[in-house]
């Protein structure tokens, strides 16, 4: 298999690839939903405010100030924990871990009000953990809540808390559960709890190594192992997000689930070259390969072949097939050694399109040739907004205006010119196992955005429209 | 996230810093945090036999609560300052206020003698941006017309400031908008009772203003703290009263300042608590200072329990206590260095003391920490609020000995504690904490002979050397390069073809360091504890380990594998084996040296750890082709 011109965009500005606006923040908490807009608190106190996952503007409040809160909703309402110090910032390391409720996370809406802060953790300043950099889960095998919390001075700890008043459950003892990390957070999936710990060097710009690394435990109170058989407590943690061209630092994770199979992680980079080597928020797909998690890239414009995984059959526009023409087809047995081999061209466009009709053209998949009419561009279209991961994509192939779009019953076709339709824009998410899912904007006739329905392989050759399923590699596409 | 730290000092009690003399204590508010601004005393290295003032430089502190005080180290120092006398050691109380976003810090000192200035005191102004990593920039010249020392800084409520100062007499004049300037003629403060006048501070509350300022009210008597009010910055003032009255043990200066923190408002002053027979040498107190119905001030009456909660599970001081009784009494800790604290001595039965509003923070503190003096058992009544128990505490046969004490859980939130002689006396106490376990105690003395590996093969028996003074505010610098040169070096007569002895003492340059024995009792060495218990520097500093590894026969095809916090570099034999470069943290196996052989008999490891703002530790084993530890040999230091 090779991979088309994707190559040719590393090194080259890749704001399309980015979260856009001006997601400025350090330590963002997992993002958290409330009435259709995102938000992610910062250290320091604020936080950022999306309407669709993509650009991401000031606006969030958080009161308190300190280092890398999080934020989780239990029932209806949001709880938010802090450390209300600072990790040294001229205050030693004499930490403290707050939490507060409010019934929304919307500023501007009158039933936005936090509830008097509570302390559910501190360090003395002597012993080996700083109370700072909270991490929160709620278990979803039992509902119980747990928080690990600390930096790289001392431990990081383990605590309970109450989930219905966010208060430490009384008598709880705090569990070192590693040390050599800051900004944690737990997570669970699948009969394993995960701690994600940040490593590396923070705060120093451009040459921040800050990176985000994880062990695993089928207990929450550990002990958390990484895929060497070290203990976090003993430094081990398997990488999960390191560097990514032209941006650097990865730090503080938060995992958001987004559909059965598509999840993404949230961090952010110490530096964004592009952009004044600011600190920056990301959003990059999470996938999961034995049970352990890694950060994915941002999808990439380029030209591919984009294969169906049902049968690695190639989208293509139902047009006949033109076949090459090749001199000797008598096969290898009288080839003279000394005389060199004949280099068969591609097909080019030119020679094809010409048999092709003017106006709207079916699509299909078939046995992947890596002809002209199977060959799609994706262009990113910033402008027409986006989603968690990716901003919207146009769909057209290769060297034509020719753009892939949804019909109004639920078939998918080409059509000649780009209109700008959002059914002609495509939502490309790359799914825990790798693979992609490809969805319209919109779908004519539907209201709304579409959330559900994606490129469907009904049949081996022929793709639809049908409701997303991660159980079956119809929903599912690759692109070479 | 975690930034370079600042020093923790001090938590409660009075004096509030601990580990230094501060005098003359200015308290602001900046931001929602505490700063404060003392002058330094020192003794006088020019001139000791003189035993006079001597002050050479400014720290600033800071607090979010009154009780934890961070040291932001020197903010400005004699030799910075232009028109300054750079070895006057004459740096005098300060004051500092914010404007327009930027802080103008107010200081004397005595001029140049060359600068024609006449002699005695001027006035200067230094500026900064900020108060994280302050910079404060000294102004080429002092503040004119004005001659004098103790300068402070009022804000009225007509939004001018006016500067206050003593020099025959107290002085104010109203300052020019860029602070640097008079704005008008100074004026002296008339129609206050007769009697030396010094350090005033003014300052505004419910639209009257009070000037405050220490007063010898007695002819040759010492400071007491006195106060006058009136309706407009300028005065004229009215006597009212004092405020606190003259050191009971003869301290001749007080100085003060006065702050509202959260609604309660504070006296700051000094007192020469850690110089009990030289008065120039003087210590920043807090207690609580209330206000009658009519605006006229409550007389102070000093504490030594000082003001705040304490947190429980550090030392808490019961000599700083807030009552006492039946034959408990106060002493020194160690009469050559009274910045060791004091201690409660509990002369017989029933002797008492009581510590109020400390919190063990937590809804499980289980063990009680004493570190206590007895010649046989004794036994102390512990009191929470209603909560009561008994510590019974071994015969510590005359010595200091740090005691954990089980107990059944105590009770949460704020309460009182007393600490009562149950059996016979006399005993000591020097402090106590409540913590949910013991404390962990990261090394222990080495038994004699040798040792071998623990069972995952990390060395844990060495010799330590305390810290080298390497003042690297960022580990980023720890290039391969920058290593080979700075831990290549050699500090100290037989670093590379001695191996040290327990109680050893080297000297690297201005430093006498001593090596000591020491057996971890986790995998990794924590070298940051090992500072912290010697009281030595933790941050930017260089480290350097040994030891022995003795072997019956050669071991051969082995790897080092070594972790450390931040970079370190390793030594086998006397060839360099290892290096971890960079901002590192300690991981289990994280650089493994090539293949190497350990030979038969006596092979000397050796490791130089350095760090800037972490927390130093290491871990190092050796470990086969296949990762797996070799432990078939003994550790010794001798």
């Amino acid at each position: 298999m090779k991979k088309i011109f994707s190559i040719v965009f590393l090194g080259l500005p890749l704001l399309s690839t980015a979260q856009t606006g001006q997601p400025w923040i350090h330590d963002p908490s997992t993002l958290a939903e409330c009435n259709g807009k995102y938000y992610t608190f910062g250290t320091g106190g604020g936080g950022l405010i999306s309407d669709d996952g993509w650009s991401w503007h000031d606006g969030a409040e958080r009161p308190g100030g300190g280092a890398a809160p999080d934020v989780i909703k239990t029932g209806d309402r949001y709880l938010v924990i802090y450390g209300a110090t600072g990790g040294g910032l001229g205050g030693g390391h004499n930490g403290r871990i707050l939490t507060m409720w409010n019934k929304t996370l919307n500023p501007s809406s009158p039933d936005f009000r936090y509830t008097e802060p509570v302390e559910v953790a501190s360090s003395d300043g002597l012993e080996d953990n700083d109370a700072i950099d909270p991490g929160v889960l709620l278990d979803p095998t039992d509902g119980r809540m747990w928080v690990s919390y600390g930096t790289y001075f001392g431990n990081i700890r383990l605590i309970e808390l109450d989930p219905k008043t966010g208060c430490r459950i009384k008598g709880n003892k705090a569990i070192d559960i590693a040390i050599d990390c800051e900004a944690t957070d737990l997570i669970y999936r699948e009969g394993y709890y995960y701690l994600l710990g940040t490593h590396g060097t923070c705060c120093d710009g451009v040459n921040s190594t800050y990176n985000i690394v994880c062990g695993r435990s089928r207990q929450v109170t550990g002990p958390y192992i990484d895929n060497v058989g070290r203990s976090m407590m003993e430094g081990g943690g398997k990488m999960v997000a390191g560097a990514e061209p032209r941006r650097v630092g990865a730090g503080h994770f938060g995992r958001t689930v987004i559909d059965d199979g598509v999840e993404v992680a949230s961090f952010h980079y110490e530096a964004d070259f592009d952009r004044g080597g600011l600190p920056v928020l990301a959003i990059r797909p999470l996938l999961w390969k034995n049970g352990w998690p890694s950060v994915g890239h941002p999808f990439q414009e380029g030209t591919y072949s984009i294969l169906s995984c049902r049968r690695e059959y190639a989208l293509e526009l139902a047009v006949d097939f033109v076949r090459i023409e090749q001199k000797n087809r008598m096969g290898w047995h009288n080839i003279d050694p000394e005389k060199p081999l004949e280099i068969i061209p591609d097909l080019t466009l030119d020679e094809v399109r010409a048999t092709w009709p003017a106006g709207e053209i079916g699509v299909r998949t078939g046995d992947n040739m890596y002809r002209p009419h199977q060959l799609w561009t994706i262009k990113a279209m910033p402008e027409t907004g986006g989603y968690l991961s990716n901003p919207y994509f146009k769909i057209t192939v290769a060297g034509t205006d020719r753009v892939l779009c949804a019909t109004a019953d639920m078939e998918v076709t080409s059509t000649p010119v780009f209109t700008g339709a959002d059914s002609q824009l495509w939502r490309i998410e790359q799914l825990t196992d790798g693979s992609f899912r490809i969805m319209p904007k919109a779908i004519p006739g539907k209201e709304g955005l579409n959330k559900k329905y994606v490129l469907y392989s009904i049949g081996d050759s022929t793709p639809t429209l049908a409701p997303y399923d991660f159980g079956t590699d119809n929903s599912k596409w690759k692109f070479f | 996230m975690v930034v370079a730290s600042c020093m923790s000092v001090a938590h409660a009690q009075n004096p509030i810093i601990r580990n230094q003399f501060t005098a003359d204590p200015t308290a602001r508010i900046f931001n929602g945090r505490i700063y404060l601004f003392p002058s330094h005393d020192i003794i006088s290295p020019v001139e000791p036999e003189k035993r006079w003032f001597s002050m050479p430089d400014y720290h600033m502190f800071s607090s979010t609560d009154l009780v934890e005080w961070t040291d932001h180290g020197v903010i400005l120092s004699q030799e910075q300052v232009p028109w300054g006398n750079p070895k006057a050691y004459s740096m005098w109380a300060p004051d500092c206020v914010e404007h327009s976003g930027k802080y103008y810090f107010f200081f004397p000192d005595t001029p140049k003698s060359d600068t024609g200035q006449k002699r005695g005191f001027g006035i200067g102004v230094a500026i900064a941006d900020g108060l994280f990593h302050p910079q404060f920039v000294p102004q080429e010249k002092p503040i004119a017309g004005v001659s004098g020392i103790d300068p402070c800084v009022m804000k009225a409520t007509d939004g001018k400031h006016y500067l206050f100062w003593g020099g025959g007499g107290l002085n104010v004049a109203p300052l020019k908008d860029n602070l640097l300037e008079l704005d008008g003629k100074p004026q002296r403060i008339n129609g206050l009772p007769e009697g030396f006048k010094e350090g005033p501070f003014a300052f505004e509350r419910d639209g009257k203003y009070y000037l405050t300022y220490p007063w010898v009210r007695n002819n040759g008597g010492t400071e007491c703290l006195a106060y006058a009010m009136a309706d407009t910055p300028m005065g004229p003032y009215t006597y009212k009263g004092i405020i606190m009255k003259e050191s009971a043990t003869g301290c001749w200066t007080n100085h003060h300042s006065i702050l509202n923190f959260k609604g309660q408002w504070y006296l700051f002053y000094h007192h020469n608590d850690y110089s009990p027979s030289f008065d120039k040498n003087r210590s920043t107190c807090i207690d609580s200072l209330f206000f009658r119905p009519d605006g006229t001030i409550v007389e102070v009456v000093p504490t030594k329990r000082g003001v705040g909660i304490s947190d429980a599970r550090k030392p808490i001081q019961p000599d700083r206590y807030s009552d006492i009784g039946n034959g408990a009494i106060i002493e020194y800790n160690d009469t050559t260095d009274y910045f060791k604290g004091w201690k409660t001595v509990f002369a017989k039965q029933g002797a008492w003391v009581r510590y109020n509003r400390v919190d063990p923070k937590s809804s499980c503190a289980e063990n009680v920490c004493l570190r206590v003096r007895t010649t046989g058992k004794t036994r102390f009544i512990l009191r929470l609020g209603s909560y009561e128990t008994v510590l019974g505490v071994d015969d510590t046969r005359g010595e200091w000995q740090e005691t954990d004490i089980r107990v059944s859980p105590m009770p949460e939130g704020i309460n009182d504690l007393t600490l009562i002689l149950k059996s016979n006396g006399p005993a000591e106490v020097d402090w106590i904490s409540l913590t949910e376990n013991p404390r962990e105690k990261y090394f222990m003395k080495p038994a004699a002979g040798n040792t071998t590996p623990d069972k995952d093969g990390f060395i844990r028996r060495w010799m330590l050397l305390e810290p080298i003074d390497k003042p690297n505010r960022s580990n980023t610098v720890f290039t391969d390069s920058y290593l080979k040169e700075h831990l290549g070096r050699t500090y100290y007569d037989g670093q590379n073809n001695t191996f040290p002895e327990d109680g050893q003492k080297v000297i690297a340059g201005e430093q006498q360091l001593t090596w000591h024995a020491v057996e971890s009792n986790r995998f990794n060495v924590k070298l940051f504890r090992f500072a912290t218990g010697l009281e030595k520097r933790e941050y930017g500093v260089l480290f350097h380990a040994a030891t022995i590894i003795d072997c019956e026969h050669d071991i051969a095809d082995i790897h080092l594998s070594a972790g450390s916090n931040s970079a370190s570099m390793w030594w086998l034999n006397g060839k360099e084996v290892l290096l971890l470069s960079g901002d590192r943290r300690m991981v289990k196996d994280d650089v493994v040296s090539p293949r190497l052989k350990l030979k038969k008999g006596r092979n000397i490891l050796r490791g130089a750890i350095i760090n800037g703002p972490g927390m130093s530790d290491f871990c190092v084993r050796f470990i086969d082709t296949g990762g797996q530890p070799v432990t078939g040999y003994k550790v010794t230091l001798e």
